[in-house]
């Protein structure tokens, strides 16, 4: 790791303006990426701006059929939250199946979106329940959110502060595990809403994204069936020692499958 | 107080320590004035060396040092030689060994291969200076593949070692085998490939060298599994020193498994700048690096040929090996897909004939050394696969199949075809008892259950017989203090298994002395004059054995001393449960008690110094002992993802005498999770263009977790403790990777097999599985 300064911003107006000041200033969430990244000397910033004393980043609402959670709320928080698993359990599910104990209580969903690995759980859930993310300076639709590969649509210095996730009817999570790393291989969020059903797919592809395959079966029956053998197009998703492209596809069908089976 | 006797489950002595955080392992230690070292490793398969431009290196403040391999061959330092047992080719000349400098010299043949140490004031210094090392590499086209290395014209990844042959082998009585194999109803063949894969334990290597002017030694604290033969090696081999001008002391070590056993280039590397620079250097691999650096096993092809008849009876087993070696033949690599995996060929079943016969390659990778096993879990595996695939093909029921053919005790002892000297088990038993344990009769139940949630259910069981190996000698010290207290001194070494709790244990079961008293020491080659370390289910086999015979030469010098106080005649003193004794009379003297009298002059027989019961003894092996066992194994299997759960596990194991059944089950348990490792998960994987190792992190290299493994129920059969040595014990850290494997792997395939699924190589990864599943629909 190389030297850095290190910066505990008490509120939303001073990390912002600290970043600013930085000369190459990143701001550090749970660090589950971040700090190994750093230790591994791919990343060096100058400034380190930890976000975990800013109160704008904290708290779950639940308000008019609205889950707003937090930026910096970890995932154990997330999980254990009544509000949430009342509201959208498919979503504190979700949570609670991020990494170990250890990330769940360090990791953030702030970082996590920002982050955008293309095999972490978040995003699929951001997709599939279309929430809107709510930065320092805009609000953005999940749609525009996640542009590819560790890409979103944040620009410098750009902090997200809440997520919000409207109610869905019924949704749920189901992923298959990388066999090393744990995280998702394939992960498909499915979910039924008022306005139309969605399913999101991560890990198998560069980036999360909405399989209208599965959106169309299930949008004339919501039922397992209606996708279990469903043919997903191979052609754009990852290939690996770990999962072809052709297996990762297959994969998406049987999860899908599952996902559906559980939702409510 | 505590006076445990052989066979009790003492809790393990140094858990306290472990458990809080309180262990000293290399890099806990903390000498004033060290500077650290960091290693520049090669991130090509293999390159050209055109030049290496340390200057700018040397001009970031703090660095102190650079060495690149040509500075070393200046010093004139020699390369670490290969100590493999088997060390000539089968038309008697010697095996090809390239130098394998410290340091690469001229071009780096795999990728992690160091190419410069460089030290610094700190460890961020010294990572910078590796950023700032300019190496003028021309990458080269790598082989990484043992079969196409040895095909011809293959490239060449040592210049003068044509057809990147290192060795061939073979033993047992080929024109036999081949007559025995024509002569059989059936021949059976499988082609078998025993995965590459590397170790992994939870400390890396590291070490720190000190270099005395005063006195001309070195002290090198070293996360190593052997400190006496690689002293020697460094000393004589490398640096050229004498060897007892080098302290070499292995601290608490976190894990082995054979990665710890071999000569590593680093400590020398070490050694040699703390000497130039005059203060010591540390250094601490990353986890990185390790799976670059560290050895890995396995990774041998082979195809093997079963001879039966239409009465299931075997008659002859042919199994042709390559094995791959990676860059160097490293510290003993060349054994392990020769000798190693020949000895316990045809595992616990009766053959007329067998052959064994391998060659062993140079490939742009990692080198190969042992990992727990070395060359038994790949026999294990073979035999077990070829025996399941014959009772498949030939419409055998496989636990019929393999009943028929166990060697029956009332062959023992016997010589194998491959010359293994079994001398006492009962194969059969064993095998019943697993089968007994393993509940045949609700399995069909089992099946259904497993049926109606959407698995597929299978069940195999695995009988095995290996054997130990290792350093054939050990010393054991007994040292009395006048408080009391004993200090135990072993030249076998623990890397984690609990020698500070066995050891003293055997002692203190003998003596009747407080186990609490003893102070274990080990791993310091000024704390034994001689030590094998670690290595091939050798501790209790000799470590033990050592500290029972040292046992045996304190209670003769008690009896002497016994003798004397009773005013008797030294034939007439007994010594039982702690006591000396007169039979018939009331004469009698604790060890406790005839410890201090040893202490007081006026007590002691004519000839004895005072402290005069201290025992420094070597045993030495006669014969390696015949661990064997059964595992049995249930999985299921998820037919949409092929994934695979292991949901029983039962093992029954012969391992002589047992002297603590609590480590015992350790040893079981992990070996038996490294055996499921292998058969599910673990693969040291290269890409065949680059030469890169894929899975070189932990978000890629697989390893087996609490959650994989299955709940256990591990008995043994004590009914056949050894003769060949004092305690009757077989050793048993090995056994469980020699059972595993080919239990999971037939368990896999005993639930795939309506699909018609007969082989899938391991890992039996969800893929491979799906895939297999696919093909058969």
């Amino acid at each position: 790791m190389h030297d850095f300064n290190y910066l505990r911003p008490k509120s939303l107006a001073d990390a912002v303006a600290a970043f600013k000041n930085a000369g190459d200033g990143r701001y550090l969430a749970g660090g589950q990426t971040m700090i190994p990244v750093m230790k591994q000397r791919l990343a060096s910033p100058s400034d380190v701006i930890d976000l975990s004393q800013v109160p704008e980043l904290k708290g779950i609402a639940v308000n008019g059929g609205i889950v707003a959670i937090g930026a910096m709320t970890s995932h154990a928080e997330v999980a254990a939250s009544k509000d949430v698993q009342a509201a959208i359990p498919a979503l504190a599910d979700l949570a609670s199946g991020i990494g170990d104990p250890h990330v769940r209580n360090r990791g953030t969903i702030g970082g996590s979106i920002a982050n955008n690995d293309p095999a972490a759980d978040y995003p699929a859930a951001v997709v599939g329940l279309n929430a809107t993310v709510v930065t320092d300076r805009r609000r953005i639709a999940a749609a525009d959110f996640f542009t590819g590969m560790f890409g979103t649509a944040l620009e410098e210095g750009e902090l997200v502060t809440r997520v919000e996730f409207p109610t869905p009817e019924a949704a749920a999570y189901e992923k298959f595990l990388h066999p090393a790393s744990r995280f998702a291989l394939v992960g498909v969020f499915v979910a039924r809403t008022k306005s139309g059903v969605r399913a999101a797919v991560t890990g198998a592809g560069p980036c999360v994204f909405r399989e209208t395959v599965l959106e169309q079966a299930l949008t004339r029956t919501f039922a397992a069936n209606a996708v279990k053998n469903i043919d997903i197009d191979a052609s754009n998703l990852n290939s690996d020692i770990h999962g072809s492209a052709e297996y990762r596809a297959h994969l998406v069908g049987v999860l899908a499958a599952r996902a559906v089976a559980k939702a409510r | 107080m505590l006076k445990p006797h052989i066979g009790d489950s003492v809790l393990r002595h140094e858990d306290a320590r472990f458990l809080t955080g309180r262990g000293t392992y290399v890099d806990d230690i903390t000498l004033p004035n060290q500077a650290f070292a960091a290693v520049l490793r090669s991130p090509h398969a293999h390159a050209r060396i055109n030049g290496i431009d340390a200057s700018a290196a040397l001009a970031i403040s703090g660095v102190l040092l650079v060495v690149t391999g040509e500075d070393w061959l200046k010093q004139g330092f020699g390369p670490i030689p290969t100590k493999s047992a088997v060390n000539k080719k089968r038309d008697g000349s010697p095996l090809n060994e390239p130098p394998r400098h410290c340091l690469a010299i001229g071009k780096a043949r795999h990728v992690g291969e160091a190419v410069a140490l460089v030290v610094a004031e700190s460890h961020a210094a010294a990572l910078n200076a590796l950023d700032a090392i300019d190496v003028d590499y021309e990458a080269l086209p790598a082989v990484t593949d043992a079969r196409k290395a040895l095909e011809p014209g293959a490239l060449l990844v040592w210049d003068d070692i044509p057809g990147n042959f290192c060795l061939d082998f073979e033993l047992g009585d080929k024109a036999a085998t081949e007559a025995s194999l024509k002569a059989s109803d059936h021949v059976v063949e499988l082609d078998v490939v025993n995965n590459r894969v590397t170790a992994v334990p939870i400390e890396p290597r590291g070490a720190i060298a000190s270099y005395d002017a005063k006195t001309d030694c070195y002290t090198l604290y070293n996360a190593t599994q052997n400190v006496h033969a690689n002293r020697d090696t460094f000393a004589e081999k490398v640096l050229h020193v004498p060897k007892e001008k080098i302290h070499h002391i292995a601290p608490d070590v976190g894990g082995g498994f054979g990665v710890k056993n071999g000569v590593y280039p680093e400590p020398a590397l070490l050694m040699y700048a703390s000497r130039k620079l005059g203060r010591p250097v540390k250094w601490i691999n990353t986890r990185s690096e390790s799976f670059v650096s560290d050895s890995h096993g396995r990774n041998q092809m082979s195809k093997v040929r079963l001879g039966i008849n239409k009465d299931g009876k075997f008659q002859a087993l042919y199994t042709e090996t390559i094995g791959d070696l990676g860059a160097f033949c490293w510290t003993v690599g060349p054994f392990t897909p020769t000798g190693g995996s020949a000895r316990t060929q045809g595992g616990p079943y009766a053959f007329k004939a067998m052959y064994y016969c391998s060659k062993a390659a140079f490939t742009n990778t990692m080198p190969m050394d042992p990992y727990r096993g070395a060359g038994r879990p790949e026999a294990s595996f073979q035999i077990e696969r070829i025996v399941e695939c014959a009772a498949r093909k030939l419409g055998f029921d496989p636990v019929e199949l393999r009943r028929k053919n166990l060697i029956p005790p009332t062959s023992l002892p016997l010589k194998t075809a491959m010359g293994l000297d079994v001398d006492c088990g009962d194969f059969p038993q064993v095998f019943e008892r697993t089968l007994a344990l393993s509940d045949r009769a609700g399995y069909a139940k089992r099946v259904e259950e497993s049926r109606r949630k959407g698995w597929l259910r299978g069940f195999a069981i695995a009988p095995y017989m290996e054997c130990t190996g290792g350093g054939p000698k050990e010393f054991a010290g007994v040292r009395f203090q006048k408080d009391g207290s004993v200090e135990l001194a072993v030249g076998s070494q623990s890397t984690g298994m609990g020698h500070e709790t066995s050891m003293p244990q055997i002692l203190a079961a003998r003596l009747g002395i407080d186990f609490e008293s003893i102070k274990y020491r080990q791993g310091d080659t000024e704390a034994t004059p001689l030590g094998g370390g670690h290595g091939g289910s050798r501790n209790l086999e000799l470590g033990g054995n050592a500290v029972h015979q040292a046992a045996s030469e304190v209670i003769e010098k008690g009896r002497k001393l016994a003798a004397h106080q009773f005013d008797t005649d030294e034939a007439k003193v007994q010594f039982e449960d702690g006591h000396f004794f007169v039979p018939g009379t009331n004469q009698t003297m604790t060890m406790r008690e005839a410890i201090e009298a040893s202490f007081d002059p006026s007590k002691l027989p004519e000839g004895m110094a005072p402290g005069g019961l201290d025992a420094n003894t070597t045993y030495e092996r006669g014969v390696i002992s015949i661990p064997n066992g059964c595992h049995a194994a249930e999985v299921e299997v998820g037919p949409e993802t092929g994934v695979v759960r292991m949901v029983g596990y039962w093992v029954v194991d012969d391992f002589g005498t047992i002297i603590n059944p609590l480590l015992c089950d350790g040893q079981v348990m992990g070996g038996t999770a490294q055996g499921i490792g292998q058969a599910l998960l673990e693969v040291a994987h290269y890409d065949p263009e680059s030469g890169q190792m894929v899975t070189g992190s932990l978000t890629d290299y697989a390893l087996p977790r609490a959650d994989t493994m299955p709940p256990m129920t591990i008995e043994y059969y004590e009914g056949a403790p050894t003769k060949k040595n004092p305690l009757g014990v077989k050793g048993a850290g090995e056994a469980g990777c020699c059972g595993a494997p080919p239990a999971v792997v037939n368990a896999v395939l005993d639930a795939l097999k309506d699909y018609g699924v007969t082989h899938i190589d391991m890992p039996l990864t969800p893929e491979k599985v799906w895939r297999a599943i696919r093909a058969a629909r």
